[in-house]
């Protein structure tokens, strides 16, 4: 199947380096501490953060001086295209929220606060392709709403190669075509890689390129994430003032 | 989880008693309520309906499928609620599946009729596609986002927001099939057909808190409640389903006399869900 047309136009109209359309809002869920809904293309998440809040399971609590970061990520019935039934917790939510928090993890400084614990809950509401960082792009607006003391922005963006050409930002179709796929999630000022995974193969000097375009990504993605985080805090000092 | 003081209690019911409840609300007033219809493209028909602080989502997917052999001439609808952690942390893991199980049988009851499908708010034989071999299977899916109580009203709300949004593609039947054989059919990209949902009811849900019963609990409100009554009333003011929950017993002459309450409070939800179905639906058509 040809996923670059002769022209470089993909199948839904993008150039190979071009992002799905990004739309973020802040504040989706009012009873959450933080949230934020993030959509890339067709791809729709939510993310609510509650805490930091007491440990509610002593049994949990592992390291005393640092504070416990909790992930789940789920999946609306109604997500996919064919609509299927899928327990709760099953195999590829379980990693994906154990890959959510992980990252997360690496960008929130635990150390300030001790014996209290984080939760952060991913709903995805329209699959697409690229949901994971969809996932990590919300949930790093939704521990910015809440307040929660952070090093840096983590964001996350896919690349992947088809027709012998690096594309950023999959979607569903290209996803599955069975070409490789590099997730990768970065934090942008501190130029530091906290999530890469990748599947299929590629040659070493390929897979470079496709890195860096994904990496590329995820900076013109904390760029939107910085502009609404800015545009969001002018209108709470707005509120704030009147 | 609602931690309150003394002191809140006491206020909230205090304030129920003089009809002037915290929200400046009087006992019979619904909040504001806000629909937004297709926002889940891949569906056949969605919406978004948000009643103050909660927030839900209904979404409808038609599947071609067989009808069941004790009734060849209907087509079949499952209803499911799931409630998502972020609107609450309780309902992480398996956290939350005893609501989504209680607010799912409630929600058949009241929309879906008895067991036969009589009494639907959805007329099943308008599904089936050839008798007795060929029908639409509705799957009706509903996931609370942001609940600050009464989920049964915005759920109820959404789903029928979501069925008026509903197209389903017209079916072409291949001439010539014999009578054994499963007919082939021909789905239609380009024409849809829509439902007639007049008869789809509201549900409205009474919230004993002390002596007196309030519409649209919030959920410091509800952790207040004695026992709830959910009546789900059509067009016509007839009952097409009931659920009380709650611990206390409520006497006899009391349900009576929510009956009627109900019936007038879902006049006003049904006209005021109507013109916001209707915004939504303009509103839709313009973006």
């Amino acid at each position: 199947m040809e996923f670059v047309s002769p022209e470089g136009l993909r199948l839904d109209g993008r150039r190979p380096t071009e992002m799905r359309q990004l739309r973020a809002e802040i504040g989706v869920v009012s009873k959450a501490d933080g949230s934020a809904m993030f959509e890339m293309g067709n791809t729709k998440v939510i993310a609510a953060v509650y805490g930091p809040r007491e440990v509610q399971n002593k049994g949990q609590q592992i390291n005393n001086d640092h504070a416990l970061v909790r992930c789940e990520y789920s999946m609306a019935n109604f997500s996919t295209g064919d609509r299927v039934r899928k327990p709760k917790g099953d195999r590829r939510s379980i990693e994906i929220s154990l890959v959510i928090r992980q990252t997360m993890e690496a960008c929130i400084m635990t150390h300030l606060m001790p014996r209290s614990q984080i939760d952060i809950f991913v709903q995805v509401l329209q699959a697409d392709g690229g949901t994971r960082s969809a996932c990590i792009n919300a949930a790093t607006l939704a521990l910015a709403d809440a307040g929660i003391p952070m090093c840096d922005l983590v964001t996350s963006c896919s690349a992947g190669y088809l027709n012998s050409t690096p594309l950023l930002d999959l979607n569903y179709i290209e996803d599955s075509a069975g070409g490789a796929d590099v997730t990768v999630g970065i934090l942008p000022t501190l130029d530091k890689v906290t999530l890469l995974q990748m599947d299929a193969k590629l040659p070493t000097n390929i897979f470079e390129d496709v890195m860096q375009l994904a990496t590329e990504g995820c900076k013109a993605i904390a760029n939107y994430i910085r502009e609404m985080l800015a545009e969001n805090t002018k209108q709470l000092e707005f509120r704030r003032d009147s | 989880m609602v931690g309150l003081s003394e002191g809140e209690k006491e206020f909230i019911k205090g304030g129920i008693a003089q009809d002037l409840r915290s929200d400046g609300r009087k006992r019979y007033t619904y909040r504001p309520i806000y629909v937004e219809t297709g926002v889940i493209p891949q569906a056949n028909g969605s919406a978004r309906v948000r009643l103050g602080a909660t927030d839900v989502i209904a979404s409808v997917k038609a599947e071609l499928g067989k009808p069941s052999a004790l009734q060849p001439d209907k087509g079949k609808v499952a209803l499911f609620i799931d409630c998502s952690p972020t609107a609450e942390p309780t309902f992480e893991g398996r956290g939350g599946e005893e609501l989504s199980a209680e607010l799912s049988s409630a929600l058949q009851r009241c929309l879906l009729g008895s067991k036969s499908g009589a009494g639907a708010g959805i007329d099943l034989s308008s599904l089936i596609v050839v008798e007795g071999k060929v029908c639409w299977d509705l799957y009706i899916d509903g996931l609370v986002i942001s609940s600050d109580g009464n989920l049964l009203d915005a759920l109820g709300a959404a789903i029928k927001a979501a069925l008026s949004n509903t197209g389903i593609p017209t079916v072409h039947v291949v001439a010539g099939a014999s009578n054994d054989e499963q007919p082939e059919v021909d789905i239609s990209d380009e024409e849809f057909l829509h439902f007639d949902t007049s008869g789809v009811p509201v549900i409205v849900t009474l919230t004993k808190v002390g002596k007196h019963y309030i519409v649209d609990a919030t959920s410091e409100e509800e952790s207040q409640m004695s026992s709830a009554v959910s009546i789900s009333i059509n067009r016509q003011g007839h009952i097409c389903g009931m659920t009380k929950r709650g611990g206390s017993g409520i006497d006899p002459s009391v349900i009576l006399d929510m009956i009627s309450v109900a019936n007038f409070v879902s006049r006003q939800l049904i006209e005021k869900l109507d013109s916001e179905i209707s915004a939504a639906e303009a509103n839709e058509e313009d973006s």
